[in-house]
């Protein structure tokens, strides 16, 4: 209750109020401390209120009735009056000249209130009447904020001080821009209320924040406020205070109510009342029309969707679609017709829509279960899809998000652990590869006295070998023949693997400053391995042929041979040829790319083919002698695999991958030429379905590069041989390709008859030995 | 008192009773409808218009009541949407029940409403301002609280502000003017007599006076309107705790 107000009303109305309020608010708790003891101090109030008091009892019985509405604080908590500055606009209300003047009230009276209310920061306009050293004095004649009121002829005079007036520019003495009958708007500075003496100020300083921006000073008539203009007009033509009203533009405005209203602090969204079933607090917002509305909407949205889910059941897609759709038009927001519709764009494969409504449907609704759930579950099939479109990236954004959503969801993962694994996989083939092809370019730079080092150190593994095993690789291959027909492929034999860290650290080391660059650009590249037409650009198509020719006739002969490596040496090509056009890609437009990668497997075949001869002389090589052999089959593999899939390549691309995988874990001995195919897509498609195997082949597919080289280097080896074969097969086929293409670097071609000629020397050393 | 008069009164008194439980309505669905004063109290004053055009009995006042609110809504600009008034109402009609059911009924209350509209304006013959005493037409309703409005920003200039800031003056001659919607006082006094007798019993219950009234050629509530009296004053404070008393019964 608030104390002061009742002791105020109790003053007004004395002691009949009081003895009232004890006989209706005996029983308020709020009020038994508040009233004062029954007849007390208030008696001596009573006499002079006594006529009064008689006259209103039934006011005074009003107000003990309602007292613990109109003295309660809740009362006068509504809305904080705006401060108004001085805006006196006509058009938002009717300004009226100050209430007194109506009233006609003795000036002497005027004069007390006038220095009862004034307050500093009030802004004042006078008339200077004198200017002295010390500042200049100046007659009020109205007030612009604060309180409004008459007072043109109570002849209030205010110093400003000569420290108050600022200075202008240049002139010496301030006061020098003033003269006598100036109209000055001020701000007051110090009120002596006894003596009736004010100071006001020139100073922004002096302005309460709300009305900073008031300018003070010098001001012309027509910056005089209305209010006093207009109290002018009614001095001389004594018009009525509702004349006045009612003439001025502002009482007709429509919207005066409410701008009056916030003005006096009325709080229209819960507007006062003194009935008591009226207390707009104790509304239920339930009750409002807001609330009602969003109930009715959400059940009438519900039906819908039950009715949808009933559709749904039947198989109405479409019917149940509407039915969603028509939910969400009347709740927009509603969760179950999200979710429902999301789950009908999930089983319709619009997973992008699916997701998007369950995410409205958690937005609105948290903790809704089954939006969580499907939610996640979309997420990662939607992940999935990516993978298989080879957006890895995206696609494990996917999968964090679902982890986000909820971080138990063990698919989302588990797919994301593979994905992960994958992603690395990817990236360190592509810098394997390239790396690859930088150490290929390199090793043929390589000074020869490097190389025959290598070389001296291979042969004399090599001897080592022989003498330990005389099984051939036959063996060999048949076990992972077995395992490979078994079907896993993560049943990789141990030695691969090591081969493959060995591998992996090497190329690291040696390629470390590449590869950087070399993942991105793998990564890039990759993609566009996927999206790469089929390089069957006539020219280059043509000359594809013409190898492929070649390589088949030698193929078919290999492949009596030694039916059991070809598989591993298919991998080998595709491997080839993916880093090839992962590393000309950006010179290379595609068909180029395919050319290119023609003539370097024509180059390889050659040189196994010499390998092979090798091969039947040197027993124990079985992994590492495979290779070369494999690496002939590869290229017929790939010529083969090229033949069969002309018109798609991108399929040949997919084999890519997975026949790495073959290679590392099991290269099989199953006639390769026809079976290839059908191998690279067993494999794809196990590869899609089971991607932790392929984590396995990863490693493998790292292990490769590294025997890739030591393949070269056998292969080297082999070739002493048929070192002057290869060289002549190598050098026809440089000319081949520098026919094809004019574009291919040059340095390539030096690094192809290095080659040759490198392995003329060792071959011709071999022979010696 | 013969006994036919008895009856009338006692007639009479319950359908006062009756329309201030559905002004008390109107007042209340107003508030959850977000509906602002003027609208409100334009709301019942089409209600107590068209019930001294006719007579209760044949008419449910409820639905009168919610034809008044949609019909003011679109005279005074706020515009409401019938399914709004139907769902207010019938949660305070029925409280704690579920919204209704957008079915055949709800469309026919929705009908029923549109027809009672076309109703009303027929009886106050569409006129925009019609023959009364006091010639107040619809949108003078805007009147009583424009008057109130700029007395009280008059008075509070006169007023020190500190003392006007600690009592809420305003806000409680705004409460007695929404109050007093509950009855017909609208119709029986000038926009300014309610006015000034809503502001003179604020400042009463608050023990305010008028700085220097007593000084004054002219007390204030005669600078606000000319042809007003004391007794006049008393006379609607009065009628207006009269309503109040109804408050307490219902």
């Amino acid at each position: 209750m608030e104390r002061d107000l009742l002791r105020q009303a109790l003053g007004f109305h004395g002691p009949p109020l009081l003895s009232l309020l004890h006989t209706e608010q005996h029983d308020n708790p709020d009020f038994r401390g508040l009233l004062p003891p029954g007849g007390g101090g208030l008696e001596s109030l009573s006499s002079a209120r006594k006529e009064r008091g008689i006259e209103n009892i039934e006011i005074q019985q009003f107000i003990s009735k309602k007292a613990d509405l109109l003295f309660s604080h809740s009362w006068k908590t509504n809305v904080p009056i705006v401060k108004d500055g001085n805006e006196d606009n006509e058009d938002y209300y009717a300004i009226m000249p100050p209430l007194e003047q109506f009233m006609e009230i003795p000036s002497a009276e005027r004069r007390e209130l006038f220095f009862r209310d004034i307050e500093r920061g009030d802004i004042v306009i006078g008339r200077i009447s004198s200017i002295r050293e010390f500042g200049f004095f100046m007659v009020l004649f109205c007030l612009r904020s604060g309180v409004v009121r008459e007072i043109a002829d109570l002849e209030i005079t205010a110093l400003c001080p000569l420290r108050d007036v600022p200075s202008q520019s240049s002139h010496g003495d301030p006061l020098s821009y003033y003269q006598n009958g100036d109209l000055i708007q001020a701000a007051i500075k110090d009120i002596d209320r006894y003596h009736e003496k004010l100071s006001v100020s020139l100073h922004k300083s002096a302005l309460s924040p709300s009305l900073a921006n008031t300018k003070l000073g010098v001001i012309s008539s027509e910056d005089l406020p209305l209010h006093y203009r207009r109290s002018i007009e009614v001095a001389s033509s004594l018009e009525t205070y509702e004349k006045v009203l009612h003439n001025s533009l502002g009482f007709a405005n429509p919207a005066v109510v409410e701008f009056l209203g916030s003005k006096l602090g009325l709080n229209e969204s819960s507007p006062p009342s003194l009935m008591r079933g009226l207390q707009s607090k104790n509304f239920n917002e339930e009750d409002f029309a807001v609330a009602l509305r969003k109930r009715q909407s959400a059940s009438w949205a519900l039906k819908c969707v039950k009715i949808g889910v009933d559709y749904f059941k039947e198989g109405r897609h479409v019917d149940a679609m509407n039915e969603y759709n028509k939910a969400l038009e009347i709740d927009a927001q509603n969760v179950e017709a999200l979710v429902a519709r999301g789950a009908l764009y999930a089983t319709k494969g619009s997973l992008n829509k699916a997701i998007d409504d369950f995410e409205i449907a958690l937005e609105q609704c948290p903790t809704h279960r089954n939006a969580r759930k499907y939610l996640c579950q979309t997420l990662v099939e939607r992940g999935g899809q990516l993978e298989e479109e080879d957006k890895l990236l995206n696609a494990e954004s996917y999968y964090k998000k679902a982890l986000n959503i909820d971080e138990t969801f063990q698919e989302a993962d588990d797919a994301l652990l593979k994905l992960r694994k994958q992603i690395q996989k990817s990236l360190e083939i592509r810098e394997k590869q390239a790396a690859k092809e930088e150490r290929q370019k390199e090793k043929k730079v390589e000074t020869s006295a490097e190389k025959l080092r290598k070389l001296l150190k291979e042969e004399k593994r090599l001897k080592k070998k022989r003498k330990k095993s005389t099984s051939s690789s036959s063996c060999d291959t048949s076990s992972d023949e077995s395992a490979s027909s078994s079907s896993s492929s993560s049943s990789s034999s141990s030695d691969n693997k090591k081969r493959k860290k060995r591998s992996r650290n090497r190329s690291e080391s040696s390629h470390g400053s590449k590869k950087h660059t070399s993942r991105m650009f793998s990564h890039s590249s990759r993609k566009e391995d996927s999206y790469s037409p089929p390089a069957n650009t006539s020219a280059s198509f043509l000359n594809q042929k013409h190898e492929m020719e070649k390589l088949l006739e030698r193929q078919d002969r290999l492949a009596y041979q030694k039916p059991e490596v070809r598989d591993r040496e298919g991998d080998y090509v595709f491997l080839n040829t993916c880093t090839e056009d992962e590393l000309y890609g950006g010179k290379f437009e595609d068909d180029r790319d395919s050319r290119y990668n023609s003539k370097t497997q024509a180059n390889s075949n050659k040189t196994e083919k010499q390998r092979r001869s090798d091969r039947a002389s040197s027993d124990r090589r079985d992994s590492t002698g495979s290779y070369h052999r494999q690496s002939d089959d590869r290229n017929k593999a790939s010529d083969s695999g090229r033949l069969e899939k002309e018109l798609g390549r991108r399929e040949g691309y997919r084999k890519f991958s997975p026949s790495q995988a073959k290679y590392s874990t099991s290269p099989t001995g199953s006639d390769y030429s026809s079976k290839s195919v059908e191998h690279y897509k067993q494999y794809t498609s196990r590869w899609m379905n089971e991607p932790s195997r392929y984590n396995a082949d990863g490693k493998a597919e790292v292990a490769w590069i590294k025997n890739e080289k030591e393949s070269k280097n056998r292969e080297r080896e082999a070739s002493q041989a048929k070192g002057v074969d290869e060289e002549a097969m190598l050098n026809g086929k440089g000319q081949f390709g520098s026919g094809a293409k004019k574009q291919l670097p040059q340095n390539l071609l030096n690094i192809f008859n290095q080659i040759a000629e490198f392995e003329r020397e060792k071959g011709s050393k071999q022979k010696n030995q | 008192m013969n006994p036919t008069r008895l009856q009338e009164t006692s007639q009479v008194s319950a359908n006062v009773r009756i329309h201030f439980k559905v002004c008390r309505f109107i007042m209340e669905a107003g508030v959850k409808l977000g509906l602002r004063s003027v609208p409100i109290a334009t709301a019942c004053t089409i209600y107590h218009r068209f019930f001294m055009e006719v007579p209760l009995e044949p008419y449910d006042p409820y639905l009168v009541a919610m034809a008044a609110l949609y019909l003011a809504g679109k005279v005074e600009e706020q515009h409401l949407r019938t399914r709004d008034i139907i769902n207010v109402s019938h949660r305070y009609l029925h409280p704690r029940s579920d919204p209704l059911e957008l079915d055949t009924h709800f469309w026919e209350l929705r009908d029923s409403i549109v027809q009672c509209e076309l109703l009303m304006l027929r009886v106050l013959c569409f006129r925009v301002s019609f023959q009364h005493p006091h010639k107040l037409s619809l949108t003078d309703v805007l009147l009583f609280m424009q008057y109130l409005l700029h007395y009280l920003l008059s008075l509070k200039h006169w007023m020190n502000r500190h003392s006007w800031e600690r009592t809420p003056v305003a806000a409680a001659a705004w409460a007695l003017l929404r109050d007093s919607y509950h009855g017909p006082l609208c119709l029986q006094h000038p926009p300014q007599h309610i006015a000034v007798t809503v502001l003179y019993l604020a400042l009463q219950c608050y023990g305010v006076e008028v700085p220097a009234d007593a000084e004054a050629e002219r007390p204030w509530w005669q600078v606000f309107s000319e042809d007003l009296s004391k007794p006049v004053i008393d006379q609607i404070v009065l009628e207006l705790i009269q309503i109040y008393t109804l408050d307490a019964e219902i």
